[in-house]
């Protein structure tokens, strides 16, 4: 039994066709009409106590979907989820005073008040001890660097500020498994960076188990081993991130500086594209051709005088994979 | 228990400290709501002073009846802001949030806001009304009336209480009610200022049974001022308020824990 599993689950949204006007009104509440939307279809997967897991996908996969039947928010219309042993929409109170969950789109700290006031506020709404507190409160804004705004208005700070500020609000009774909605999105490079180390750290330290979404590539390369990418709905890949390369990227290029001016004829299932001064870029399927026999032939053919082979970049081939230009390997 | 009043004292803390945050505009937002509401209170006045009495009401007693219905609302609001605004906390995902934190979905809507503005703006309404009124009515105070007084309120409270929630819950199906809210309850309401004598059968049957405003203050009033129209309704009705505060509120509540599974968040 994992940690967490997650067993065929679906979540369908009836959107309802809304009429105006009081006639249109009690149409609304006496027939109503809609339209479906399969959020989720079929998900499974499972995840083991301390391990972080990436979750991406684009706009409108269903991501934040999962991650609200995850966390208690929706039930699930079909299959089944259990965290650390509970049913997280069924043993709702028991359960979410174990998890944390941040959406990078939606604040939960007081607008018009300090921050250290929405703390104040999570301590109590979730009975944490003053000892515990304390130490979460001095650990947690040290390693976010927050000790300068911590008094100030939360409708003061910078995005990046108010981002580090959500994160603690809800790790603050010190779950042992946190829900990463998009935690950076609108912060900036450095911020983005001390939040994965914050991350990181968490997860390494104190074995929590951690579920990330973003669209930010490089999230995923700084936190998460694993990788779970979801696709209208449908799981497309679960695995490491390296293992990403080994099934979809297939493809490779050579780049290749020429003595001078060489005039390549075509060569079998191989793309040439002109760069400039000289250079010629070679794309191909690795399993179509050898890359041996590829530089041979160049080598012995022509005047070369720089050649560099690269993979394609994790970033470009999960774009493929939303522009289903990829299939298997 | 004592961790759950620490937190009922954090939420009011919180609610406080935001609203002092403008604090001239706070007192400005209460006069501005109780002036709407006097204005319409000295409309009427001046309306009635044209008549001596309606259906055996003079104008005191009808303040009377008003001061009953602003109070009762003004109290209502302190507890259930949250259910008045439920539409707008399901649209903008805030009750996600609610989801999440170990403590109960009402318990957290009831006590997360209060609506400080309404509350003193109505509430201070009631009051002034009831002391322009209270002692030109007749009423010879003891302390049975005060005790029924303060149970009829209660009651009052209790079944504009349940509206809200019943209304609320029906956010969760259809993502807007505001418009439901203003047919059913503000327009009602307005009836409701008036001894419900002097209107339609429809209309009396739609305050006694539908949306029961008349136990609000009509019947409570009765029972303290004893008219003669009083003699169209069953005698029990004016005994009926906390009875009735106390079925619709448990009616609702129980509306809401069947309906609550079927929320289905908001998209982003
Ligand atoms: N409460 C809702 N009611 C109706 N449809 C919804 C609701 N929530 C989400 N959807 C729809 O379900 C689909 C999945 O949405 P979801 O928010 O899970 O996507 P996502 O992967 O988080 O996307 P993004 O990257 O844009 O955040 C979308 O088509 C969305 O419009
Ligand atoms: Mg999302």
């Amino acid at each position: 039994m994992s940690f967490i599993e997650v067993k065929n689950v679906s979540k369908t949204f009836k959107i309802s066709k809304r009429r105006s006007g009081v006639p249109g009104m009690l149409a609304n509440l006496f027939v109503p009409k809609f339209e479906k939307k399969e959020a989720v279809k079929n998900i499974g997967f499972n995840i083991e106590k301390g391990e972080m897991v990436g979750f991406i996908g684009p706009n409108g996969a269903g991501k934040s979907t999962t991650i609200k039947m995850l966390s208690g928010i929706l039930y699930p219309d079909s299959g089944e989820i259990n965290v650390g042993g509970y049913i997280p929409y069924k043993q709702r109170k028991s359960y979410v005073g174990r998890i944390g969950v941040v959406f990078g789109q939606k604040s939960q700290l007081q607008w018009d008040l300090p921050v250290i006031d929405s703390f104040e506020l999570m301590k109590a709404i979730y009975s944490v001890p003053d000892d515990v507190y304390k130490k979460n409160l001095s650990r947690f804004t040290e390693m976010l660097d927050m000790s300068g705004f911590i008094e100030q208005p939360v409708r003061q700070l910078s995005l990046g500020q108010k981002m580090r500020a959500d994160i603690v609000a809800a790790l603050i009774h010190s779950p042992e498994i946190v829900f990463f909605d998009e935690p950076t999105i609108g912060v900036d490079v450095v911020g983005k960076e001390t939040i994965r180390s914050f991350i990181r750290e968490l997860n390494e330290q104190d074995n929590v188990t951690m579920i990330f979404t973003t669209h930010d590539m490089q999230d995923i390369e700084k936190t998460c081993k694993r990788l779970i990418i979801i696709d209208e709905g449908s799981k497309v890949y679960d695995g490491t991130l390296s293992g990403i390369r080994e099934k979809y990227g297939t493809s490779r290029q050579l780049d290749v500086e020429f003595g001078c001016m060489e005039d390549i004829s075509s060569i079998d299932k191989v793309d040439i594209i002109e760069l400039e001064n000289n250079k010629k870029r070679f794309v191909f399927e690795s399993r179509d051709v050898h890359i041996n026999e590829l530089m041979n032939h160049l080598l012995s053919n022509y005047s070369v005088r720089d050649i560099n082979i690269s993979e394609p970049e994790i970033e470009s081939i999960i774009r493929r994979i939303y522009n289903k230009e990829v299939v298997e390997a | 228990m004592k961790d759950v009043l620490h937190l009922i004292g954090m939420y009011t803390k919180t609610t406080a400290k935001s609203w002092f945050q403008y604090r001239v505009d706070a007192v400005l937002k209460s006069l501005a709501v109780f002036l709407r509401e006097a204005t319409g209170i000295i409309v009427i006045w001046f309306t009635l002073l044209k008549f001596d009495d309606l259906n055996g009401w003079n104008i005191y007693e009808m303040l009377f009846l008003f001061s009953l219905l602003f109070l009762t609302y003004g109290i209502m609001i302190i507890f259930f802001t949250g259910l008045r605004d439920f539409g707008s906390t399901v649209r903008s995902g805030n009750f996600d949030r609610f989801i999440l934190r170990p403590r109960g979905l009402l318990f957290q809507i009831i006590f997360v806001n209060s609506d400080w503005f309404a509350a003193l703006g109505h509430g201070g309404l009631g009051i002034t009304l009831f002391l322009i009124s209270a002692g030109k009515v007749g009423i010879r105070w003891n302390m049975y009336n005060a005790v029924y007084y303060i149970f009829t309120v209660a009651g009052g409270v209790l079944i504009q209480g349940a509206v809200f929630l019943f209304l609320a819950t029906l956010n969760i199906y259809l993502l807007q009610t505001n418009s439901l809210k203003g047919l059913i309850y503000w327009n009602m309401r307005k009836f409701a200022g008036y001894p419900i004598s002097i209107f339609h059968k429809a209309i009396q049957f739609f305050m006694i049974y539908v949306m029961p405003f008349a136990f609000v203050n009509y019947f409570p009033a009765q029972y303290l001022l004893r008219k003669d129209d009083m003699s169209d309704y069953p005698e029990i009705f004016m005994y009926l308020t906390p009875a009735v505060g106390i079925v619709m509120y448990l009616i609702a509540y129980l509306f809401w824990r069947f309906s609550i599974r079927f929320y289905k968040s908001s998209g982003n």
